[in-house]
Protein backbone atom coordinates (compact mmCIF):
# COMPACT_ATOMS: atom_id res chain seq x y z
CA UNK A 1 0.00 0.00 0.00
CA UNK A 2 0.97 3.51 -0.92
CA UNK A 3 2.13 5.89 2.40
CA UNK A 4 -0.14 7.92 3.09
CA UNK A 5 0.97 11.86 3.18
CA UNK A 6 -0.62 14.98 2.85
CA UNK A 7 0.52 18.28 2.74
CA UNK A 8 0.60 20.71 5.57
CA UNK A 9 0.37 24.85 5.01
CA UNK A 10 0.80 27.51 7.21
CA UNK A 11 -0.55 30.64 7.26
CA UNK A 12 -1.34 33.50 9.28
CA UNK A 13 -4.87 35.51 8.83
CA UNK A 14 -5.30 38.81 9.87
CA UNK A 15 -8.78 38.73 10.48
CA UNK A 16 -8.74 36.16 13.52
CA UNK A 17 -6.10 37.49 14.65
CA UNK A 18 -7.10 39.06 18.33
CA UNK A 19 -10.46 37.57 18.17
CA UNK A 20 -11.10 36.29 21.40
CA UNK A 21 -12.55 32.47 20.93
CA UNK A 22 -14.29 29.37 22.13
CA UNK A 23 -13.22 26.01 21.15
CA UNK A 24 -15.28 23.05 21.92
CA UNK A 25 -12.29 20.75 21.91
CA UNK A 26 -11.23 17.28 22.18
CA UNK A 27 -9.46 14.46 20.67
CA UNK A 28 -9.60 10.43 21.09
CA UNK A 29 -7.99 9.11 23.99
CA UNK A 30 -5.20 6.99 23.57
CA UNK A 31 -5.67 3.39 24.45
CA UNK A 32 -9.38 3.39 24.38
CA UNK A 33 -11.45 3.90 21.85
CA UNK A 34 -13.46 6.83 23.08
CA UNK A 35 -13.54 10.59 22.12
CA UNK A 36 -12.51 13.21 25.42
CA UNK A 37 -13.74 17.06 25.21
CA UNK A 38 -12.10 19.68 26.40
CA UNK A 39 -12.96 23.17 25.90
CA UNK A 40 -10.88 26.54 25.88
CA UNK A 41 -10.97 30.58 25.91
CA UNK A 42 -8.29 32.40 24.84
CA UNK A 43 -7.56 34.87 21.89
CA UNK A 44 -6.25 34.00 18.12
CA UNK A 45 -2.84 34.78 16.73
CA UNK A 46 -3.83 34.75 13.48
CA UNK A 47 -1.88 31.44 12.51
CA UNK A 48 -3.22 28.83 10.79
CA UNK A 49 -2.66 24.90 9.62
CA UNK A 50 -4.63 23.53 6.18
CA UNK A 51 -4.19 19.86 6.49
CA UNK A 52 -4.65 18.14 2.78
CA UNK A 53 -6.75 18.56 0.39
CA UNK A 54 -9.91 19.47 0.89
CA UNK A 55 -8.19 21.69 3.43
CA UNK A 56 -8.66 20.89 7.53
CA UNK A 57 -7.88 24.36 8.77
CA UNK A 58 -6.82 24.47 12.71
CA UNK A 59 -5.79 28.12 14.52
CA UNK A 60 -3.35 28.32 17.09
CA UNK A 61 -5.70 29.85 20.44
CA UNK A 62 -3.26 31.36 22.94
CA UNK A 63 -3.68 33.97 26.08
CA UNK A 64 -6.18 30.95 27.22
CA UNK A 65 -8.29 32.08 29.77
CA UNK A 66 -10.19 28.89 30.73
CA UNK A 67 -8.42 25.67 30.26
CA UNK A 68 -8.75 22.54 31.89
CA UNK A 69 -7.01 21.90 34.97
CA UNK A 70 -3.61 21.11 34.57
CA UNK A 71 -3.65 21.95 31.07
CA UNK A 72 0.05 22.84 30.83
CA UNK A 73 0.53 24.25 27.39
CA UNK A 74 0.06 27.77 26.63
CA UNK A 75 -1.39 27.87 23.53
CA UNK A 76 -3.51 25.26 21.52
CA UNK A 77 -4.72 24.30 18.08
CA UNK A 78 -8.28 24.49 17.55
CA UNK A 79 -10.42 22.92 14.27
CA UNK A 80 -11.97 25.92 12.57
CA UNK A 81 -15.46 23.66 12.84
CA UNK A 82 -15.47 23.84 16.37
CA UNK A 83 -14.27 27.16 16.93
CA UNK A 84 -16.57 30.15 18.11
CA UNK A 85 -15.48 33.31 18.02
CA UNK A 86 -17.00 35.19 20.71
CA UNK A 87 -15.62 39.05 20.85
CA UNK A 88 -18.26 41.67 19.38
CA UNK A 89 -15.63 43.36 17.12
CA UNK A 90 -17.96 43.07 13.93
CA UNK A 91 -21.03 43.86 15.79
CA UNK A 92 -23.21 46.94 15.08
CA UNK A 93 -25.53 47.00 17.67
CA UNK B 1 -52.48 4.39 15.26
CA UNK B 2 -52.02 4.47 11.97
CA UNK B 3 -48.68 4.18 9.77
CA UNK B 4 -45.59 2.72 11.15
CA UNK B 5 -43.96 5.07 13.98
CA UNK B 6 -40.71 3.61 13.14
CA UNK B 7 -40.31 4.46 9.58
CA UNK B 8 -38.47 7.56 9.88
CA UNK B 9 -36.59 9.88 7.42
CA UNK B 10 -33.27 8.13 8.79
CA UNK B 11 -35.15 4.77 7.25
CA UNK B 12 -35.42 6.50 3.79
CA UNK B 13 -32.22 7.90 3.67
CA UNK B 14 -30.27 5.22 4.16
CA UNK B 15 -32.82 2.35 2.79
CA UNK B 16 -32.88 0.85 6.35
CA UNK B 17 -36.21 -0.90 8.01
CA UNK B 18 -35.28 0.11 11.64
CA UNK B 19 -34.42 3.46 13.23
CA UNK B 20 -31.71 1.63 15.26
CA UNK B 21 -28.06 2.78 14.81
CA UNK B 22 -25.30 0.29 16.39
CA UNK B 23 -22.08 1.56 17.08
CA UNK B 24 -19.61 -0.97 17.69
CA UNK B 25 -15.99 -1.55 17.55
CA UNK B 26 -16.55 -5.30 16.54
CA UNK B 27 -16.95 -6.19 12.99
CA UNK B 28 -19.32 -9.00 13.64
CA UNK B 29 -21.83 -6.79 15.66
CA UNK B 30 -21.85 -4.34 13.03
CA UNK B 31 -22.88 -7.18 10.14
CA UNK B 32 -25.66 -8.69 12.28
CA UNK B 33 -27.16 -5.40 12.97
CA UNK B 34 -27.07 -4.28 9.41
CA UNK B 35 -28.55 -7.76 7.97
CA UNK B 36 -30.82 -7.34 11.03
CA UNK B 37 -32.40 -4.72 9.28
CA UNK B 38 -30.99 -1.73 11.65
CA UNK B 39 -27.58 0.07 10.42
CA UNK B 40 -24.31 0.07 11.81
CA UNK B 41 -21.39 2.20 12.57
CA UNK B 42 -17.73 0.77 13.23
CA UNK B 43 -15.68 3.13 15.43
CA UNK B 44 -12.19 2.66 14.36
CA UNK B 45 -10.37 5.64 16.14
CA UNK B 46 -7.38 3.98 17.33
CA UNK B 47 -7.08 1.82 14.24
CA UNK B 48 -4.32 2.52 11.48
CA UNK B 49 -5.18 3.52 7.73
CA UNK B 50 -4.45 0.52 6.49
CA UNK B 51 -6.45 -1.87 8.87
CA UNK B 52 -9.64 0.41 8.45
CA UNK B 53 -9.14 -0.49 4.34
CA UNK B 54 -9.06 -4.02 5.58
CA UNK B 55 -12.38 -3.88 7.78
CA UNK B 56 -14.15 -1.72 5.21
CA UNK B 57 -13.47 -4.46 2.74
CA UNK B 58 -14.56 -7.36 5.25
CA UNK B 59 -18.31 -5.65 5.93
CA UNK B 60 -18.80 -4.82 2.59
CA UNK B 61 -18.45 -8.63 1.98
CA UNK B 62 -20.61 -9.22 4.08
CA UNK B 63 -23.65 -7.37 4.07
CA UNK B 64 -24.72 -7.65 0.32
CA UNK B 65 -24.68 -4.11 -0.61
CA UNK B 66 -26.29 -2.84 2.52
CA UNK B 67 -25.23 0.54 3.72
CA UNK B 68 -22.91 1.00 6.65
CA UNK B 69 -20.91 3.84 8.23
CA UNK B 70 -17.58 3.97 9.62
CA UNK B 71 -16.70 6.38 13.19
CA UNK B 72 -13.91 8.87 13.08
CA UNK B 73 -12.86 10.52 16.03
CA UNK B 74 -11.83 13.84 14.49
CA UNK B 75 -9.61 15.79 16.86
CA UNK B 76 -11.15 19.48 17.37
CA UNK B 77 -7.87 20.82 19.71
CA UNK B 78 -4.61 19.65 20.40
CA UNK B 79 -1.69 20.64 22.14
CA UNK B 80 1.50 21.70 20.75
CA UNK B 81 2.93 18.95 19.59
CA UNK B 82 5.01 16.80 21.72
CA UNK B 83 6.75 13.11 22.06
CA UNK B 84 5.62 10.46 24.58
CA UNK B 85 8.44 10.36 26.42
CA UNK B 86 8.44 13.88 26.71
CA UNK B 87 4.79 14.12 27.78
CA UNK B 88 5.90 10.96 30.19
CA UNK B 89 8.51 13.30 31.76
CA UNK B 90 5.84 15.89 32.80
CA UNK B 91 4.10 13.17 35.22
CA UNK B 92 4.92 14.91 38.25
CA UNK B 93 6.11 12.34 40.98
CA UNK B 94 3.55 12.53 43.37
CA UNK B 95 0.99 11.21 40.56
CA UNK B 96 3.54 8.30 39.68
CA UNK B 97 4.00 7.30 43.67
CA UNK B 98 -0.17 7.05 43.64
CA UNK B 99 -0.68 5.51 40.56
CA UNK B 100 2.18 2.94 41.84
CA UNK B 101 0.48 2.52 45.24
CA UNK B 102 -2.71 1.60 43.92
CA UNK B 103 -0.60 -0.98 41.63
CA UNK B 104 0.90 -2.83 45.07
CA UNK B 105 -2.35 -2.22 46.60
CA UNK B 106 -4.57 -4.31 44.46
CA UNK B 107 -1.24 -6.57 43.06
CA UNK B 108 -2.33 -5.28 39.37
CA UNK B 109 -0.05 -7.07 36.91
CA UNK B 110 2.17 -6.15 34.74
CA UNK B 111 1.13 -5.88 30.89
CA UNK B 112 1.83 -8.69 29.38
CA UNK B 113 2.92 -6.52 26.06
CA UNK B 114 4.77 -3.31 25.86
CA UNK B 115 1.90 -0.44 26.37
CA UNK B 116 1.93 1.09 23.03
CA UNK B 117 2.24 5.18 23.62
CA UNK B 118 2.82 5.74 20.36
CA UNK B 119 -0.47 4.99 18.74
CA UNK B 120 -2.03 8.15 19.16
CA UNK B 121 -5.10 7.96 17.42
CA UNK B 122 -6.86 10.92 16.51
CA UNK B 123 -5.28 12.81 18.66
CA UNK B 124 -2.95 14.57 16.25
CA UNK B 125 -4.34 15.76 12.96
CA UNK B 126 -1.46 13.53 10.91
CA UNK B 127 -3.02 10.32 11.60
CA UNK B 128 -6.75 11.64 12.08
CA UNK B 129 -6.03 12.86 8.11
CA UNK B 130 -4.66 9.43 6.91
CA UNK B 131 -7.57 7.79 8.54
CA UNK B 132 -10.35 10.22 6.89
CA UNK B 133 -8.61 10.07 3.19
CA UNK B 134 -8.64 6.05 3.81
CA UNK B 135 -12.65 6.27 3.94
CA UNK B 136 -13.15 8.57 0.98
CA UNK B 137 -10.99 6.38 -1.46
CA UNK B 138 -13.08 3.61 -0.29
CA UNK B 139 -16.20 5.61 -0.41
CA UNK B 140 -17.62 4.16 2.74
CA UNK B 141 -21.42 4.84 2.44
CA UNK B 142 -21.23 6.94 5.65
CA UNK B 143 -18.68 8.62 7.86
CA UNK B 144 -19.79 9.57 11.26
CA UNK B 145 -17.23 12.06 13.04
CA UNK B 146 -17.87 11.24 16.35
CA UNK B 147 -16.40 14.74 18.09
CA UNK B 148 -14.87 17.17 15.68
CA UNK B 149 -16.67 19.10 13.06
CA UNK B 150 -16.85 17.26 9.45
CA UNK B 151 -17.97 20.52 7.92
CA UNK B 152 -14.54 20.78 5.92
CA UNK B 153 -15.08 16.81 4.29
CA UNK B 154 -18.53 17.61 3.35
CA UNK B 155 -18.19 18.43 -0.48
CA UNK B 156 -15.66 15.99 -1.18
CA UNK B 157 -17.75 13.38 0.60
CA UNK B 158 -21.10 14.15 -1.01
CA UNK B 159 -19.00 13.79 -4.25
CA UNK B 160 -17.99 10.22 -4.01
CA UNK B 161 -21.63 9.58 -2.45
CA UNK B 162 -21.10 9.50 1.07
CA UNK B 163 -23.22 10.70 3.78
CA UNK B 164 -21.33 12.80 6.55
CA UNK B 165 -23.09 12.54 10.29
CA UNK B 166 -21.62 14.78 13.18
CA UNK B 167 -22.08 14.09 16.72
CA UNK B 168 -22.62 16.46 19.01
CA UNK B 169 -22.97 17.59 22.88
CA UNK B 170 -23.96 21.05 22.95
CA UNK B 171 -27.15 23.01 20.38
CA UNK B 172 -24.27 25.65 18.93
CA UNK B 173 -22.27 22.58 17.44
CA UNK B 174 -25.27 21.22 15.83
CA UNK B 175 -26.22 24.50 14.42
CA UNK B 176 -22.56 25.22 12.87
CA UNK B 177 -22.47 21.65 11.42
CA UNK B 178 -26.59 21.56 10.23
CA UNK B 179 -25.70 25.50 8.35
CA UNK B 180 -22.74 23.65 6.91
CA UNK B 181 -24.90 20.56 5.54
CA UNK B 182 -24.34 17.18 7.18
CA UNK B 183 -26.62 14.63 6.31
CA UNK B 184 -27.70 14.12 10.08
CA UNK B 185 -26.80 15.22 13.65
CA UNK B 186 -26.20 13.04 16.23
CA UNK B 187 -27.17 14.73 19.52
CA UNK B 188 -25.34 12.76 22.40
CA UNK B 189 -26.52 13.32 25.93
CA UNK B 190 -24.76 12.95 29.16
CA UNK B 191 -25.94 9.85 30.06
CA UNK B 192 -23.50 8.12 27.36
CA UNK B 193 -20.88 6.27 27.51
CA UNK B 194 -17.19 7.17 27.78
CA UNK B 195 -16.97 11.31 26.95
CA UNK B 196 -19.88 13.05 26.97
CA UNK B 197 -20.83 16.71 27.33
CA UNK B 198 -22.67 17.89 30.71
CA UNK B 199 -26.04 17.76 28.60
CA UNK B 200 -28.55 15.42 29.20
CA UNK B 201 -30.30 13.21 26.35
CA UNK B 202 -33.48 14.61 26.56
CA UNK B 203 -32.93 18.66 26.73
CA UNK B 204 -30.09 17.95 23.91
CA UNK B 205 -32.22 15.84 21.56
CA UNK B 206 -35.40 17.98 21.91
CA UNK B 207 -33.18 21.12 20.90
CA UNK B 208 -30.91 20.11 18.39
CA UNK B 209 -34.05 18.50 16.57
CA UNK B 210 -36.03 21.85 16.97
CA UNK B 211 -33.61 24.25 14.45
CA UNK B 212 -32.81 20.41 12.25
CA UNK B 213 -35.21 21.24 9.56
CA UNK B 214 -35.55 18.54 7.53
CA UNK B 215 -32.49 17.34 8.43
CA UNK B 216 -32.22 13.75 10.80
CA UNK B 217 -31.69 13.59 14.02
CA UNK B 218 -30.31 10.61 16.22
CA UNK B 219 -30.35 10.53 19.56
CA UNK B 220 -27.66 9.00 21.48
CA UNK B 221 -26.69 8.69 25.45
CA UNK B 222 -28.12 6.09 27.73
CA UNK B 223 -30.50 4.13 25.25
CA UNK B 224 -30.89 0.95 25.38
CA UNK B 225 -35.02 -0.40 25.56
CA UNK B 226 -37.35 0.33 23.03
CA UNK B 227 -38.58 2.55 25.48
CA UNK B 228 -35.37 5.06 25.02
CA UNK B 229 -36.66 4.44 21.04
CA UNK B 230 -39.98 5.45 21.34
CA UNK B 231 -39.31 8.51 23.34
CA UNK B 232 -36.52 9.39 21.05
CA UNK B 233 -38.98 10.11 17.90
CA UNK B 234 -41.10 11.38 20.45
CA UNK B 235 -38.42 13.82 21.05
CA UNK B 236 -38.26 14.54 17.27
CA UNK B 237 -35.09 12.31 16.40
CA UNK B 238 -35.54 10.34 13.61
CA UNK B 239 -33.10 6.89 15.01
CA UNK B 240 -31.03 6.10 17.88
CA UNK B 241 -27.49 5.74 17.86
CA UNK B 242 -26.90 2.67 20.37
CA UNK B 243 -23.76 1.03 22.00
CA UNK B 244 -23.20 -0.05 25.73
CA UNK B 245 -27.07 -2.04 24.22
CA UNK B 246 -24.22 -4.00 21.85
CA UNK B 247 -21.20 -4.64 24.33
CA UNK B 248 -22.74 -8.32 25.98
CA UNK B 249 -24.39 -9.60 22.85
CA UNK B 250 -23.34 -12.82 21.80
CA UNK B 251 -21.34 -11.75 18.43
CA UNK B 252 -19.50 -9.09 20.35
CA UNK B 253 -15.67 -9.71 20.93
CA UNK B 254 -15.27 -7.59 24.58
CA UNK B 255 -14.11 -10.20 27.12
CA UNK B 256 -16.57 -12.55 28.56
CA UNK B 257 -15.33 -10.89 31.92
CA UNK B 258 -16.74 -7.76 30.67
CA UNK B 259 -19.75 -8.69 29.72
CA UNK B 260 -20.86 -10.49 32.61
CA UNK B 261 -20.26 -7.30 34.38
CA UNK B 262 -22.13 -5.54 32.19
CA UNK B 263 -25.07 -7.73 32.51
CA UNK B 264 -25.01 -7.68 36.28
CA UNK B 265 -24.29 -3.59 36.45
CA UNK B 266 -27.17 -1.25 37.15
CA UNK B 267 -26.53 2.53 36.57
CA UNK B 268 -24.63 3.05 40.35
CA UNK B 269 -21.57 0.60 39.40
CA UNK B 270 -20.92 3.85 36.41
CA UNK B 271 -19.32 6.34 37.72
CA UNK B 272 -18.15 9.70 35.77
CA UNK B 273 -14.47 9.79 36.40
CA UNK B 274 -11.66 12.20 35.12
CA UNK B 275 -8.97 9.16 36.56
CA UNK B 276 -8.88 6.98 33.63
CA UNK B 277 -7.79 9.57 30.49
CA UNK B 278 -8.08 13.29 32.23
CA UNK B 279 -11.09 13.93 31.17
CA UNK B 280 -14.74 12.93 32.07
CA UNK B 281 -15.73 9.35 31.00
CA UNK B 282 -18.46 7.27 32.24
CA UNK B 283 -16.95 3.93 33.22
CA UNK B 284 -17.56 0.92 34.88
CA UNK B 285 -16.17 1.41 38.29
CA UNK B 286 -12.98 -0.45 39.55
CA UNK B 287 -10.19 0.21 41.76
CA UNK B 288 -8.29 2.87 40.22
CA UNK B 289 -11.60 4.93 39.48
CA UNK B 290 -12.72 4.46 43.31
CA UNK B 291 -9.09 5.01 44.38
CA UNK B 292 -8.43 8.42 42.45
CA UNK B 293 -11.81 9.33 43.60
CA UNK B 294 -10.79 9.62 47.18
CA UNK B 295 -10.13 12.55 48.83
CA UNK B 296 -6.49 11.95 50.01
CA UNK B 297 -5.95 11.24 46.09
CA UNK B 298 -4.15 13.85 44.03
CA UNK B 299 -6.24 15.06 41.04
CA UNK B 300 -6.12 13.96 38.34
CA UNK B 301 -3.76 14.80 35.68
CA UNK B 302 -4.97 16.56 31.90
CA UNK B 303 -4.89 14.28 29.16
CA UNK B 304 -3.25 12.99 27.93
CA UNK B 305 -1.20 12.73 30.86
CA UNK B 306 -3.85 10.84 33.08
CA UNK B 307 -3.88 7.99 30.18
CA UNK B 308 -0.12 8.01 30.24
CA UNK B 309 -0.18 7.51 34.02
CA UNK B 310 -3.49 4.95 33.74
CA UNK B 311 -2.06 3.18 30.41
CA UNK B 312 -0.16 0.41 33.06
CA UNK B 313 -2.84 -0.29 35.35
CA UNK B 314 -5.22 -0.44 31.93
CA UNK B 315 -3.22 -3.06 29.84
CA UNK B 316 -2.40 -4.70 32.93
CA UNK B 317 -5.98 -5.60 34.11
CA UNK B 318 -7.07 -6.26 30.88
CA UNK B 319 -3.89 -8.71 29.59
CA UNK B 320 -4.13 -11.00 32.81
CA UNK B 321 -8.11 -11.05 32.81
CA UNK B 322 -8.30 -9.71 36.24
CA UNK B 323 -12.11 -9.47 36.66
CA UNK B 324 -11.22 -7.59 39.85
CA UNK B 325 -9.51 -4.88 38.45
CA UNK B 326 -11.29 -4.43 34.50
CA UNK B 327 -13.22 -1.59 33.41
CA UNK B 328 -15.31 -0.91 30.37
CA UNK B 329 -17.12 2.31 29.06
CA UNK B 330 -20.73 2.10 29.79
CA UNK B 331 -23.51 4.62 29.48
CA UNK B 332 -26.46 5.06 32.39
CA UNK B 333 -28.73 2.74 29.76
CA UNK B 334 -26.60 -0.25 31.36
CA UNK B 335 -29.27 -1.24 33.81
CA UNK B 336 -31.03 -2.46 31.13
CA UNK B 337 -29.01 -5.00 29.29
CA UNK B 338 -29.49 -8.02 31.11
CA UNK B 339 -28.93 -11.07 28.90
CA UNK B 340 -26.55 -12.03 26.56
CA UNK B 341 -28.49 -12.33 23.22
CA UNK B 342 -27.51 -12.09 19.46
CA UNK B 343 -27.60 -8.74 17.78
CA UNK B 344 -30.43 -9.47 15.65
CA UNK B 345 -32.67 -10.38 18.65
CA UNK B 346 -31.42 -7.43 20.79
CA UNK B 347 -32.87 -5.40 17.89
CA UNK B 348 -35.86 -7.24 17.28
CA UNK B 349 -36.80 -6.83 20.93
CA UNK B 350 -35.96 -3.11 20.60
CA UNK B 351 -38.60 -2.59 17.93
CA UNK B 352 -41.06 -4.42 19.53
CA UNK B 353 -40.97 -2.54 22.93
CA UNK B 354 -41.24 0.44 21.15
CA UNK B 355 -44.43 -0.37 19.00
CA UNK B 356 -46.02 -1.39 22.07
CA UNK B 357 -44.95 1.74 23.66
CA UNK B 358 -46.18 3.69 20.70
CA UNK B 359 -49.58 1.27 20.88
CA UNK B 360 -49.77 2.25 24.88
CA UNK B 361 -49.68 5.42 24.07
CA UNK B 362 -51.57 5.56 21.05
CA UNK B 363 -53.87 2.82 21.49
CA UNK B 364 -53.91 -0.19 18.49
CA UNK B 365 -57.09 1.71 16.73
Amino acid sequence: MAERTHERVSGFDPDMAGRVAECDGGHAVMGTHFAGREEFTGTLTGEYVDHGDPPWRWYLLGDLTRRPDEYTHDTVWCESGNLFVVDTRDRTD
Amino acid sequence: MSGDPLHTKLCDMLGIEFPVIAFTHCKDVAVAVINGGGFAVLGEAMHTPEDIEADVRWIRDRVEGRPFGIDLVLPSSVPPAGSVEELMSNIPDTHRAFAQEIKERYDVPDPKGQVDLHQWGGLNQELARAQLDVLLEERVPVIASGLGSPAFMLDAAHERGIKVFGLVGKARQAKRQLEAGVDAIIAQGYDAAGHTGNVGTLSIVAEVAAMAGDTPIIAAGGITTGRHLAASLCLGASGVWTGTLWLACRESDVDMIIKERILESTVDDTTFSTSISGMTMRVLRCPWTEEWAKPEAPAPLQAPYQMLLSSDYIQGANDNRRADLMTEAAGQGVSFVTSMKPAKQILFDMVEEALDTFDGICGDG
